[in-house]
């Protein structure tokens, strides 16, 4: 059974229109990275999913029924934006009350135990407004998670976290994907950290899905480029060029060639040529750079 | 727990009340309601009888206080028209109205701007569990100020030495009178909470909004609340606050069914 299922969806906001007939198929179980340049619909989507706003059209199906069904509802855990809390009251005091919301009989435990996998468990007694924003973040995931929600819906929560938060963020995101029976939609724009968590993929782009595919997919999808360093690298890049189709040096100052060829038919080339190569390997591009290339087609598209 | 209309309200409702009866704010209000008619029954009193000139046109106004405590409460039989504007009329319990304007536009408005609201509606609550919840909670903390204000009233008139001559309205009619104006603060507790779903979390908007909206209604309840109320005021005020909560309530779920909540 699909966790998510909606079928062109739109939203307009007076004139603008921020989704096109927007389809989404998210497996239960899965954990979908949600993706997408800024504007390009996701939050929209979260929030049409989450019952924040009411769609201008299309259907959102969560588990088979409506999404406004309230016992479908009551199977969800959210963080979208900042996490809902009051500022004057303590972490523990807004817990026990979205507990309290709930309906958790056994609150007091069950709040311990969701700050724990959040690892803040130490910071139940702080106000809520004397927390940081890493410390933030993993308290509205704490909040998504009470009540053992089967589908977790969580926008952005790495963006803006420093380096150690960033870390910690994903050491709860990897525990809350180890439970098999939870399906987790997350948006983000750090494709890096996603792709280590992500099971399923859903890129966006103005408005629409231009692609959903499984981690195994995009694995296949990715294409192979032969990376190389060699003695004078403007010279040799030169030469591949002239050679090969696409050629590029990386950030780490790697010539790239993303051309189906054999390495060891390079470094012959380019000692044909008086130019030793020094290190030389295959690899295969990211997620990031597949999302890139992706937009870049759909860019030059009509 | 499953998953009923019935838990779900019980749930909000368990909520709620915490929420209000933990925020300094209620008890804010409390203690102004409970505060203000010693202050103002002390001070009219005081005053009464004092004569001001106009220095322009010479022209005399003598102040004039509240007679009997129940002056506070309710119009004395045969006052309390619909455009009375005299110190007696305007500065008694029916000020309160105004105050739950306030406390309402407040306790929403902070529900929205914390993110509360979102937290609720995207899991359990359904928009129409959210107004009843709020609704009654409402009515209680309106109640309770009025309570305080009762209270506040019996001190002043004590204090002031007023009398306590309950004449031929009798104690029945200060226990109806009462009654009324705790039913009639259910109306405005509609108006508020209608004013303050639109508003979300702009409580200026919500205060000025409400107030504005009160107004009219403001005007015509010393008239259908006086001293010498009887059974019928009473169940036209409760007929107006069930309908007017259950119409505005139903407008306010419409609102929140259709506007963004974030």
């Amino acid at each position: 059974m699909n966790a998510i299922e909606i079928r062109g969806l739109t939203k307009n906001f007076g004139s603008k229109q921020a989704l096109k007939g927007l389809n989404m198929t998210v497996p239960a179980g899965a954990i979908y990275g949600f993706i997408g340049e800024n504007g390009s619909g996701k939050s929209t989507t979260e929030k049409l999913i989450c019952g924040l706003m009411p769609p201008s059209g299309g259907t959102i199906k969560l588990y088979g029924k409506d999404y406004t069904d309230p016992n479908v509802r009551s199977k969800i855990g959210v963080l979208i934006e900042a996490p809902g809390c009051f500022p004057n009251m303590s972490v523990w005091g807004n817990m026990m009350l979205q507990a309290a919301n709930l309906g958790i009989k056994n609150a007091g435990e069950e709040v311990g135990k969701v700050l724990k996998t959040v690892r803040m468990e130490g910071a139940a007694s702080n106000k809520f407004k004397n927390c940081s924003l890493g410390m933030k973040q993993r308290i509205g995931i704490a909040m998504a998670l009470l009540g053992d929600p089967a589908l977790l819906v969580l926008d952005e929560p790495i963006n803006g976290l420093d380096a150690d938060g960033m870390r910690i963020m994903r050491e709860v995101l990897v525990d809350i994907a180890k439970d098999q029976n939870r399906t987790v939609l997350i948006s983000s724009h750090i494709l890096g950290e996603l792709e280590k968590i992500a099971t399923h993929y859903g890129i966006v782009r103005q408005g629409r899905m231009i692609k959903e595919m499984t981690a195994e997919e995009l694995e296949a999808g990715c294409r192979t480029y032969v990376a190389l360093q060699a003695a004078e690298m403007n010279r040799a890049k030169a030469l591949l060029s002239c050679k090969c189709s696409r050629v590029e040096e990386d950030e780490s100052g790697y010539i790239r060639v993303y051309d189906p060829v054999v390495p060891e038919d390079i470094v012959t080339y380019l000692y044909e040529n008086g130019i030793l190569v020094s290190e030389i390997r295959t690899d295969k591009i990211g997620l990031e750079e597949f999302y890139i290339d992706l937009m870049n087609e759909r860019g030059r598209e009509p | 727990m499953t998953n009923t209309k019935t838990n779900r309200i019980k749930s909000m409702l368990a909520v709620d009340f915490r929420r209000m009866f933990t925020t300094r704010f209620l008890y804010i209000m409390v203690g102004i309601c409970l505060v203000m008619p010693i202050l103002i029954l002390v001070m009219t009193t005081m005053m009464d009888g004092s004569v001001t000139v106009d220095p322009q046109t010479g022209a005399e106004t003598v102040m004039e206080g509240f007679k009997n405590t129940w002056q506070a409460i309710g119009s004395l039989p045969g006052e309390g028209g619909m455009m009375d504007m005299s110190l007696t009329a305007m500065c008694n319990i029916n000020m309160l109205y105004f105050f739950i304007v306030v406390l309402v536009g407040v306790f929403v408005a902070e529900d929205f701007r914390s993110g509360y609201a979102k937290n609720i509606f995207t899991v359990r609550a359904k928009k129409g569990d959210y107004v009843i919840s709020k609704t009654l909670v409402c009515f209680v903390g309106s109640a309770l100020m009025f309570l305080a204000y009762f209270a506040g009233a019996m001190l002043g008139g004590a204090v002031s030495g007023l009398p306590f001559d309950t004449g031929t309205f009798g104690i029945g009619g200060v226990v109806m009178c009462m009654l009324s104006k705790l039913f009639m603060a259910a109306v405005f507790v509609g108006i508020s909470l209608l004013i303050s779903v639109a508003a979300k979390q702009k409580t200026w908007l919500s205060i000025v909004g409400g107030l504005m909206a009160s107004m009219l209604l403001y005007t015509m309840v010393p008239m259908i609340t006086p001293l010498d109320s009887g059974i019928m005021n009473v169940i036209l005020c409760l007929a107006g606050g069930v309908l007017f909560s259950i119409g505005l309530g139903a407008v306010s779920k419409m609102i929140l069914k259709r506007t963004s909540l974030v």
